[in-house]
């Protein structure tokens, strides 16, 4: 705990520096989205599921900003990007990228082409059936499905980065196939770095 | 000196020729052996050391213990023969534990009806703390005596606790009990893999949206991060040389079989397709690897040499075949099918032949073998949760190892105690 606490003052100090002397990477940053924006972030879904990690860590951040008095509202989501990162849906056992997802994919290429600073993770899920080590690479390789579509599409590789959480972290908890159907995705996360 | 060598090899083979397997376990229709098992006198401690024993034997399938009201001998070690003949009983066991201070002392005594016979009378000194140890070290002697094999109630389960928003490795006795965190836990725990020793474990683990293989040396009470890289790793079996282990690893693309070598740290790809390589299982005499493959549209079993070459579809029946591992002499391969809409357990020849389902109940996987190849722990949900279960590799005796109140799955069973 006492080391938790301790990484968030340092944290805190760094981006406190940060704030005083801005790089010109942060005030393009500052255009784009509104200041105090935590640097990571994950457009909110409905479920709560898949914030974790890192992402937490960020959160508490964030937090300790907003005790130091210099809380601004969190940045809300632009409707542009809740479009751009909306979860593709796969059928089972397969990893192919379905035709009606593909328009999105270009937008959110453009987007990344567009956008030099942001990094894409895509995180890749399948639904409670298939055992978990098959469905962990089952995940890995829908993630790599479409993040081969988008370097087709011009995204640099090394700005894509898989992740696969197997039938790990579900939305949807019932045994049924519209739950399953929801399950069975591939999850974006955007990462703008400095 | 040649003749000092000639009298032992004489003496040997002297002793072989009079060690009796009362119960040949490696035939398929084997007869249990008719047993009195007395519980054990002398302390409290006797009777909870005997009933742990009376488990073991049970449940290995190869006793038939009759019901000690029907015992016509005191407990005391002392045997006549003609009383168990009419009774049709053909071995009595009977014992005594001590206790002084925390010192457990026990002296064993195993009668042979039928020779008319003590086939051994063996002291053992423990501390009051290993009580469970001490009655399963009892059980494998006397099995070893009926059978001439190794028993397996000294070995270990090693399986994965959902804690919630952690994942944990915990490990337990044969029969459940025993129950103990090892404190290691993940976001995501996967695949675990004991060393041939049972000194280390290998597993997969999720940290910061990257999946990475673990090393758990439980001699140094140590575990390192030993491989990871972008994409996804899942470990597979240690090597049968103990140097290295397989793995599946999306490092060049896609999820492809790879070898790591302790020495140096170096990695060898094994498989080069586009599509899912996964779950690699190293066969007993280390020649060959089983694994998972979607070449074909559909997860199936293939096997291939260590080295990579001549690839041979192992399942043709159904199209969902995933989490195949070899028996411990490498005659069969159980492995996971998806029937029904559920998974069950299968096993299958590795040519393919001598297709047979074990399971019919909720979903089963996780299939691993006891070290002996007479049991199959695995995972159910067939009581709503997952649990951990096990069963004889026949399918016979499923029953569940650990409690309704925890979540539990990917058990993996100790090699023997070395």
């Amino acid at each position: 705990m006492k080391k938790l606490i301790l990484f968030i003052i340092i944290i805190s100090f760094i981006s406190c520096t940060q704030k005083k002397v801005p790089t010109q990477s942060q005030l393009e940053l500052q255009k784009e989205t509104k200041p105090e924006k935590p640097i990571i972030t994950e457009i909110p879904k409905q479920s709560s599921e898949g914030k974790q990690g890192v992402i937490r860590e960020k959160e508490e951040i964030y937090s300790e900003e907003v005790s130091e008095g210099i809380k601004k509202e969190p940045a809300e989501v632009k409707s542009f990007e809740e479009l751009l990162i909306k979860d593709i849906y796969f059928d089972f056992n397969k990893y192919d990228i379905k035709d009606k997802y593909k328009e999105n994919l270009h937008r959110l290429a453009d987007y990344l082409i567009s956008h030099p600073l942001t990094k894409l993770i895509i995180e890749g899920h399948c639904d409670e059936r298939g055992t978990n080590e098959y469905n962990l690479a089952l995940g890995e390789r829908r993630a790599i499905s479409v993040r081969n579509y988008l370097i087709s599409l011009g995204v640099p590789a090394n700005r894509i980065q898989t992740v696969s959480y197997g039938e790990e972290r579900p939305v949807c908890e019932e045994h049924n196939e519209s739950c399953w159907q929801q399950n069975r995705r591939a999850h974006f996360v955007i990462i703008k770095e400095e | 000196m040649k003749i000092g060598l000639t009298v032992i090899l004489v003496l040997i083979s002297f002793l072989k020729v009079d060690a009796k397997v009362y119960v040949d376990i490696t035939s398929p229709g084997f007869k249990q052996l008719p047993t009195a098992l007395y519980d054990f006198v002398g302390s409290e401690e006797g009777k909870k050391v005997s009933s742990i024993v009376r488990d073991d034997l049970f449940y290995s399938g190869v006793f038939d213990l009759i019901d000690t009201a029907a015992y016509v001998e005191t407990p005391l070690p002392v045997f006549d023969p003609t009383n168990w003949l009419p009774l049709g009983i053909e071995i009595v066991i009977k014992g005594s534990v001590s206790v002084e201070e925390d010192i457990l002392k026990a002296t064993i005594y195993l009668y042979d009806v039928v020779e008319a016979k003590k086939l051994f009378q063996r002291k053992y000194k423990t501390k009051k703390l290993f009580l469970r140890s001490l009655a399963h070290k009892i059980a494998n002697d006397i099995y070893n005596i009926i059978t001439g094999q190794k028993g397996i109630f000294s070995t270990k389960i090693a399986f994965i606790v959902d804690e919630g928003k952690k994942q944990g490795i915990y490990i337990m006795d044969w029969d459940g009990k025993r129950i103990k965190k090892t404190g290691i836990t993940g976001n995501i725990i996967l695949s675990l893999h004991w060393s041939n020793d049972g000194n280390k474990l290998l597993y997969s683990s999720e940290k910061e949206k990257k999946w990475k293989i673990f090393l758990v040396d439980f001699k140094k009470r140590k575990t390192i991060s030993i491989y990871s890289s972008s994409g996804l790793n899942i470990v597979g079996d240690f090597l049968a040389s103990g140097n290295g282990f397989v793995f599946s690893s999306s490092v060049a693309g896609t999820p492809d079989i790879y070898i790591f070598k302790f020495k140096n740290k170096e990695i060898k790809r094994l498989t080069w397709r586009d599509g899912i390589e996964v779950s690699p299982s190293v066969s007993p005499d280390g020649s060959k690897i089983a694994y998972i493959s979607d070449r074909t549209g559909t997860p199936q079993v293939y096997i291939m040499n260590i080295d990579g070459t001549e690839t041979k579809r192992v399942t043709f029946t159904g199209r969902y075949n995933t989490s195949a591992v070899w028996s411990p002499i490498g005659d069969k391969l159980a492995y996971v099918g998806f029937l029904n809409g559920k998974n069950q357990i299968f096993i299958i020849k590795p040519d393919g032949s001598g297709l047979l389902q074990l399971t019919k109940k909720g979903n089963n996987e996780d299939p691993c073998f006891s070290p002996d190849g007479r049991f199959i722990v695995f995972t159910s949900d067939r009581d709503g949760k997952k649990r951990i279960y096990i069963m004889e590799a026949n399918g016979k005796a499923q029953r569940a190892l650990t409690p309704i109140y925890i979540k539990a799955f990917g058990p993996k069973w100790s090699p023997y105690k070395k």
